[in-house]
């Protein structure tokens, strides 16, 4: 009876598989931390990916298709990225969005350049993903030397100050920044502490302790929001009350919500320019929030980038990888964020990146380089 | 800056003693080394944000904030002894007179199986623990302090203490004590086995819900895998101090606490997980029972 009943489902676990085959849509993959810490950067890929691909769907797809979308959760470890770029590869995906972090995006950049798919990263911000020069590798962010150069900047000739701390989580995308900030302070002012933090610790006044001892008069973080949040909140317990500066990996709700509104309070970080203020976006802000609520800082990223690689895969007219990089690289694309163009590496041609501040619990433009 | 870091590795030692303690009491009484004990801190720690968010909306946390927060830690204590509790009958009891090694796969499938539960009820992102505490810091030399720190360093060391008299000083303790020593024995003696396992089980999972709600607290950050880092760390506490010994636990949780502090201020921070692993492999060389405790032959 068992042996009979197990037969059946097999069959009918091979029956609906080939109804699955028969309705091919073209396959677009998203990857990124779906759940653990940085889970929300992920749902927010998701998000702006899937709204992207409704408005293609709804149109009648691309190239006579629907589009379908595989999300694959990366839990930002890197190990976890490749075997979910291997499954991309393996489902057969005709492009990929993602991934979050840079760590994620460099390893699995190997395994879709070798299957001959585009990828184009919403948010991975480190100078090596596209120093490789792989032809399929894109982003629409900007990256970290232009960014911790505005930092760097701001820093020096702003805020005038001689004294810095800079802790990185170790991370490819955190020390990465977190030496590019360093490096365009050069001599323009001493940085007084340098070091590194673990990613998914709780407890860094040890750290913080060490820091104070230095006495700087600003501490940069190059990281994510968590760390970033208990760093702000564990330094104002310890008594120290000097600027926070950190990149884009921080500015996010919850960073307020972790540190405190009191003690996130004029906390510096460097961001691409507001979206509420970019014409383009209104249409898409209107309908983020209509379905999703808030907007997270790489939400519109995200659509941007799902609606660049089916304008691509239009316009090639086909979904051969080679075809739609050719067009990845020579068109120009008019997207929510603006008008898109990447160059040779990939990288887009500008990366406008501005510095914000912590205001009452929310983040607003603060100076633009 | 000493002095600073000493308070420091005091507060987190705490907290690793507490937890310590819910190994090495189980260990002490069924040789089981309880790897679901670090996932009961960190339900601990969920259920300090669930009721302290039932009290806000109540109005009872605005009302009286002290009695707010109390009742937090008596319904925190209350829930996870019962999670405790169930574990041992459901997981372990069956499983008392098989080979050694069938409890210890079993602890470990109760983790995986407490992990996924919150995962999956309260959701894989981080919660933020409500921002009622004041946050007021005491200045004196060169150290600052927060109140918390105060309160969790005076709170774990007066638990320990009580812990400690009820060990030596009631009959339960007493019956706790021989069961540890000679379970057939005691037995023969007319202890009720059951009741004092179920004793057992109850008290160490009290005290991880305090360490877990005292976390929670501490840091305003709780996801649903930090009882793994911690059930290491606390379970390479009581190792430290000689796995099966009470006071050796509460010796071993400071002693990480101070070494993963001062570790990672003179050293370097970015190694702060391996210094207390080293110290472990060290002690382990040198004296493989732990800093207090005794080889199986005599145990007293």
């Amino acid at each position: 009876m068992i042996k009979k009943l197990f037969l059946i489902l097999c069959s009918l676990a091979v029956l609906t598989a080939c109804v699955k085959k028969e309705e091919d849509g073209i396959k677009i993959g998203i990857g990124g931390p779906m759940t653990g810490d940085q889970a929300k950067m992920g749902m927010d890929f998701k998000n702006g990916v899937t709204l992207a691909v409704e408005e293609w769907n709804s149109k009648g797809g691309v190239l006579g298709k629907k589009i379908e979308l595989i999300v694959g959760d990366d839990q930002r470890d890197p190990k976890q990225a490749v075997s979910i770029a291997n499954k991309f590869v393996t489902q057969g995906a005709k492009g990929v969005i993602g991934h979050f972090n840079s760590s994620c995006s460099i390893p699995a950049s190997d395994v879709y350049n070798r299957a001959g798919i585009p990828m184009i990263t919403p948010a991975s911000t480190n100078p090596q993903l596209t120093e490789k020069r792989y032809p399929g590798v894109f982003r629409v962010c900007g990256r970290d030397d232009q960014q911790g150069k505005v930092a760097a900047d701001f820093v020096t000739t702003q805020l005038h100050l001689k004294r810095l701390a800079v802790i990185h989580d170790k991370t490819t995308y955190g020390q990465g920044l977190a030496d590019e900030f360093k490096k365009f302070i050069g001599d323009k002012a001493e940085v007084v502490y340098y070091g590194g933090i673990v990613q998914g610790d709780k407890d860094f006044k040890t750290v913080l302790i060490s820091i104070r001892e230095k006495k700087p008069e600003l501490i940069y973080f190059g990281g994510i929001y968590p760390e970033g949040g208990l760093l702000v909140r564990q330094s104002r317990e310890l008594g120290m009350d000097v600027p926070f500066m950190s990149g884009d990996g921080v500015i996010d709700p919850k960073f307020v919500e972790i540190a405190g509104a009191d003690s996130a309070e004029g906390t510096y970080l460097t961001f691409s320019p507001d979206p509420n203020g970019i014409p383009t976006a209104k249409a898409f802000i209107e309908q983020y929030q209509k379905k999703y609520g808030e907007l997270g800082p790489y939400s519109i990223y995200a659509y941007d980038a799902g609606n660049i690689m089916l304008k691509a895969i239009e316009a090639a007219g086909t979904t051969d990888g080679k075809a739609v990089m050719d067009k990845l690289h020579s068109m120009e694309f008019s997207g929510a964020l603006g008008n898109i163009k990447f160059d040779a590496k990939g990288d887009v041609t500008v990366s406008p990146y501005v510095v914000w501040i912590t205001k009452g619990g929310k983040f607003t433009e603060h100076w633009k380089p | 800056m000493l002095l600073q870091q000493i308070i420091n590795g005091l507060t987190v030692g705490g907290v690793y003693a507490l937890i310590a303690l819910g190994y090495t009491l189980v260990y002490g009484i069924l040789e089981l080394i309880n790897f679901a004990h670090g996932e009961i801190y960190m339900i601990g720690a969920y259920l300090g944000i669930i009721f302290l968010g039932i009290f806000t909306a109540s109005g009872l946390t605005q009302y009286s904030l002290f009695l707010s927060l109390f009742l937090t830690f008596i319904m925190s204590v209350i829930v996870c002894s019962a999670y405790g509790f169930t574990v041992e009958k459901l997981a372990y009891k069956p499983l008392r007179n098989a080979p050694r090694l069938n409890p210890l796969i079993s602890a470990i499938g109760v983790s995986i199986f407490l992990q996924n539960y919150v995962m999956l009820t309260q959701g894989a992102t981080d919660k933020v623990f409500p921002h009622v505490l004041p946050v007021t810091t005491v200045k004196f030399l060169d150290v600052t302090m927060t109140s918390l720190q105060i309160f969790i360093i005076i709170a774990s060391i007066l638990l320990m203490a009580g812990l400690h008299v009820f060990i030596m000083k009631t009959k339960t303790g007493k019956a706790m004590r021989a069961v540890a020593q000679d379970k057939v024995m005691a037995s023969l003696m007319g202890i009720n086995i059951d009741r004092i396992i179920s004793v057992t089980f109850i008290i160490g999972s009290g005290l991880a819900a305090v360490a877990g709600l005292m976390v929670a607290m501490y840091y305003g950050l709780v996801n649903y895998s930090i009882g793994y880092i911690a059930g290491i760390k606390a379970f390479t506490a009581a190792v430290l101090g000689g796995i099966g010994s009470i006071p050796g636990a509460m010796i071993g949780g400071f002693v990480l606490g101070l070494i993963e502090s001062l570790g990672a201020s003179y050293l370097s921070s970015e190694y702060k997980d391996a210094y207390a692993f080293i110290v472990l492999i060290v002690i382990l060389l040198i004296k493989p029972t732990g800093l207090l405790g005794k080889s199986e032959g005599q145990k007293p």
